[in-house]
Order: structure tokens, then C-alpha cells, then sequence
């Protein structure tokens, strides 16, 4: 039993960087690829409109003169599925599990789940300011996932963005694991300070929260609040001047309203 | 078999009350959900789940064998106890007074399949083979079996891990044979257990 907690901290620690860093590296990738295709369209961009038959040919001809195998070039993509209908998922539960079919009243009352959980999301993204510190909301960022699994792992992310390089992703999430060890890192205060001019993480306080500040050269400044028992508010923040814009940011936002949306004390 | 019928009736009765527990906890999330109170309703939606897991709990431990080779269970140690943060919920029954063999299923956990791709994983969760390390089938489960030294008898001790999706079935045989602890698992009706803890 030992063991097995062991791995499970150990999977769950692996996981965090794991995740953050593939997310990293897809930005990374996506923003020079981005830089990439500028570059050749600042070299050929004339000659395609000149000749616009030549740079359909050369596709054509590469997705032939490859091998054979057909390049992608276009579909519909995915439609956003409806969430689940609650009452619908409920009464189903209720057939289901006086049927003693166990399984199946579980599977729709995790759907009923999921769907409070996505409502609820929803309602809490309206709540969020519509413009912080000179930066406005990216709507098509938005974005509310639940795990169906109740509470664990359910997140909301709402995007903030100059349309130049600053940008500020804010994400509510519950994370029963994750919210604990940043509970426990502030029980190992004395093990935060590094040397007083290059500590790159500290304590400090948002509307009264505990909170963590980090700072990385390459991720910009993070900043956590554990709020109530099990969930978290994160703050993304890059190329912010300094922490104290980071804190005026978050201070934009009502932690005491996200707490009450997600019945946290 | 008075002994056997009070306890089947102590077990329905309290299989009756987690019944009215559960559609207590839907009647109370359908009129917090009209209400528009979404956290309300979650809650009481999370309650419903772990009826279902304590439910299912007692329903698995009555099929988990009664004996583990010559190791009698202990019926007072028998225990289904709901995880933390509503997930799932950990069935244990235990074998032999002193002999530490037991039984422990955890289920419906979203942390044990994370758990489980690790068990999968050779070089990290040892689903591979080595001196004491080795990968077994029961039933068509792809299963790990590892030694774990010997008891105080000089009879080897055995820990057998069947990962599913999102549960895990842990027996710890002790002072036993592999091929009892082998002939033990084969005697658990895991099908039926997979389906009802996942």
C-alpha cells in the first residue's frame, strides 16, 4: 500500500511538469512554426500571387512525388458535443440502480456530473472581469473540461491578451493531489527561500489567500491560490514587467466568488 | 446457518438503507438543481456515487473466496471504506489470523488508472521480468507477480496485482507457493468483479 501512494505522488508529480512542459513545447512549436511561415511568405509572398497555378502544383506535386501517401488539407473538424442533460442522467440513474445494474447507475450519475460540473464552468467564466489590466478576454480560449470523475481535475481557463506579447491565462481547477501539496509546501515554509536576490518562488497573499509566486524565464511569473479544501486558481503571466503587475491582475479577479461558485469555504 | 441468516439479513437490511440513502441524494440534487444551487446538486450527486461504491464494495467482498488456500478469511476484518475525495472506494478482506494475506480491490479511481499505466509500463512499473518480477495472465488479465521474500516459515510470500481501467485488485499471499497463490486468483470470479468496479 506504501508503495503504491509512493507511485501515485510520484505519477502525479511526473504528470504536472509532463503536461505543463508538452504544453510548452506545442506553444513553442506552434510560434515558430508561426515565425517560420512568415519568413516564407515575406520571400515568396509576390511570386504566389504571380503565380498562384505554381505553388498549388509544387503541393500537388510534393503530396505525389512523396510517398503517395495523401496529405490532409482541410475537413470540418470536430463539433462541440452537448453536455450531458442532468435530469435525464439522474432519472437513468435512478431506473438503473433499482434495476441493481450498479455500473450503469454510476456511468449516469458521473454524466449528471459532467454536466453541473460544464454549467457550472460556464456560469463562473461569466463572472470573470471582461478586461484586466489593458488586456481583454479571448473568448475563443475559453475553455471548461470536466473528468466526470466529481470535482477531480475539473478546469476553467480563460485567456487575457494584449494582442501584442502579454497574456494572462487564468485557470480554476480542483485537484484534490495538487492542491494538497501546495497546501503542504506552506507548511515547509523554511524550505521556499534560496538566496534573498535570485529567489524565484515566495509566498505572498491575494485577497487574503495564502498564494505561491514563481517566476521562469521561459514560463514568465505563475502564480497559485489554494482556495477551499481541494481547488486552485492559477495565473499564467507572460512578459509581465513584475510581480506587482502579476498581483494587480489577480487582484482583478474575486476569489471569494470563485470559492462560492465552487461551494469552497 | 442462524448465524448465516442473520448476517445475509443485517447485509440486506443495510443494502435496503444505502438504497434510501441514494435516492434521498438524487431527490436532493434534482431540487437543488431546479433551484439553480449547481454546487448543492454536486454535492449530493457525489454522495450518491460513493452509495453505489459502498454498495458495490459489499457486493464484490461477497464474492471474493472464502479461504486463500488453507488461510480461513477474517470475516471481522472484512471492510469497504470510501476513498478520499469521493472516488471510488477500497473493498479489503483479510485471511489467516497472523499471516498478513489479503485482499484489496480499489475501485472506480481515477488515481489507480493513473497507477495502472505505470504498472503497465516494464521498465517503470515492472510489468516485466526479472529475478523476483514476473508478468502472469489470470483469467486473460494481464497481471503482476513479484516474491517478496519469505515468511518466518521459509515459505515464500507473493504479491499478485491485477490492474483493470480504473481499479486494481492487490492479493498479498503469504507462506504460500506460486502455484497456490496462482490457483487462488484463478479461483475469483473476476469478470464479475471487473464489472462491477469499473
Amino acid at each position: 500500500m506504501k508503495r503504491i501512494i509512493f507511485l501515485l505522488a510520484g505519477g502525479f508529480i511526473l504528470a504536472v511538469p509532463a503536461t505543463s512542459n508538452g504544453q510548452l513545447l506545442k506553444k513553442l512549436k506552434e510560434k515558430a512554426n508561426s515565425a517560420v511561415n512568415k519568413a516564407i511568405e515575406g520571400k515568396t509572398g509576390n511570386e504566389t500571387q504571380e503565380n498562384p497555378n505554381s505553388s498549388s502544383s509544387s503541393s500537388e506535386s510534393a503530396s505525389q512525388s512523396g510517398s503517395n501517401r495523401p496529405v490532409n488539407k482541410g475537413g470540418a473538424g470536430l463539433k462541440n458535443t452537448a453536455p450531458p442533460d442532468v435530469n435525464a442522467a439522474m432519472d437513468d440513474a435512478t431506473k438503473s440502480f433499482t434495476a441493481s445494474s450498479y455500473s450503469d447507475a454510476r456511468y449516469s450519475v458521473q454524466q449528471a456530473l459532467m454536466g453541473i460540473e460544464i454549467q457550472l464552468g460556464h456560469e463562473l467564466l461569466k463572472t470573470l472581469p471582461d478586461n484586466v489590466d489593458g488586456m481583454d478576454k479571448d473568448t475563443t480560449q475559453d475553455k471548461v473540461v470536466s473528468t466526470q470523475w466529481g470535482w477531480n481535475n475539473m478546469t476553467i481557463q480563460r485567456v487575457y491578451s494584449d494582442k501584442k506579447d502579454k497574456q494572462c491565462t487564468i485557470t480554476i481547477g480542483n485537484n484534490l493531489l495538487y492542491s494538497g501539496l501546495v497546501n503542504a509546501y506552506f507548511g515547509n515554509a523554511y524550505a521556499v527561500e534560496s538566496n534573498g536576490k535570485d529567489q524565484n518562488v515566495k509566498q505572498v497573499k491575494v485577497q487574503g489567500n495564502k498564494a505561491i509566486i514563481s517566476y521562469d524565464e521561459s514560463k514568465g511569473y505563475t502564480l497559485i491560490v489554494p482556495v477551499g479544501q481541494s481547488s486552485m486558481v492559477v495565473w499564467e503571466c507572460i512578459n509581465f514587467a513584475n510581480e506587482d503587475e502579476v498581483m494587480n491582475t489577480a487582484n482583478a479577479f474575486s476569489i471569494d466568488n470563485i470559492k462560492k461558485t465552487l461551494g469552497e469555504k | 446457518m442462524k448465524k448465516y441468516s442473520i448476517l445475509i439479513l443485517i447485509l440486506s437490511f443495510t443494502v435496503s438503507v444505502n438504497a434510501q440513502d441514494f435516492a434521498k441524494d438524487i431527490a436532493d440534487a434534482k431540487s437543488s438543481y431546479s433551484a439553480g444551487k449547481l454546487a448543492d446538486a454536486h454535492f449530493s450527486l457525489e454522495q450518491a456515487i460513493q452509495e453505489i461504491d459502498m454498495i458495490v464494495g459489499k457486493e464484490v467482498l461477497k464474492l471474493l473466496p472464502a479461504k486463500m488456500n488453507d488461510q480461513a478469511s477474517v470475516e471481522k476484518n472484512d471492510q469497504v471504506t470510501a476513498n478520499v475525495g469521493f472516488v471510488g472506494a477500497t473493498v479489503h478482506r483479510s485471511y489467516g489470523d497472523t499471516t498478513g494475506s489479503q485482499v484489496e480491490i480499489i475501485s472506480n479511481s481515477p488515481l489507480i488508472a493513473s497507477l495502472n499505466s505505470f504498472l503497465n509500463m516494464p521498465l517503470v512499473g515492472g510489468m516485466m521480468r526479472n529475478s523476483t518480477t514476473k508478468v502472469v495472465k489470470i483469467q486473460g488479465y494481464k497481471s503482476r507477480l513479484e516474491k517478496q521474500g519469505d515468511n518466518q516459515n521459509g515459505k515464500p510470500n507473493y504479491q499478485l496485482q491485477i490492474p483493470f481501467k480504473s481499479a486494481l485488485i492487490t492479493i498479498t499471499a503469504n507462506g504460500m507457493d506460486e502455484n497456490a497463490v496462482m490457483s487462488f486468483a484463478n479461483s475469483i470470479p473476476l469478470d464479475k468483479i471487473a464489472a462491477l468496479i469499473q
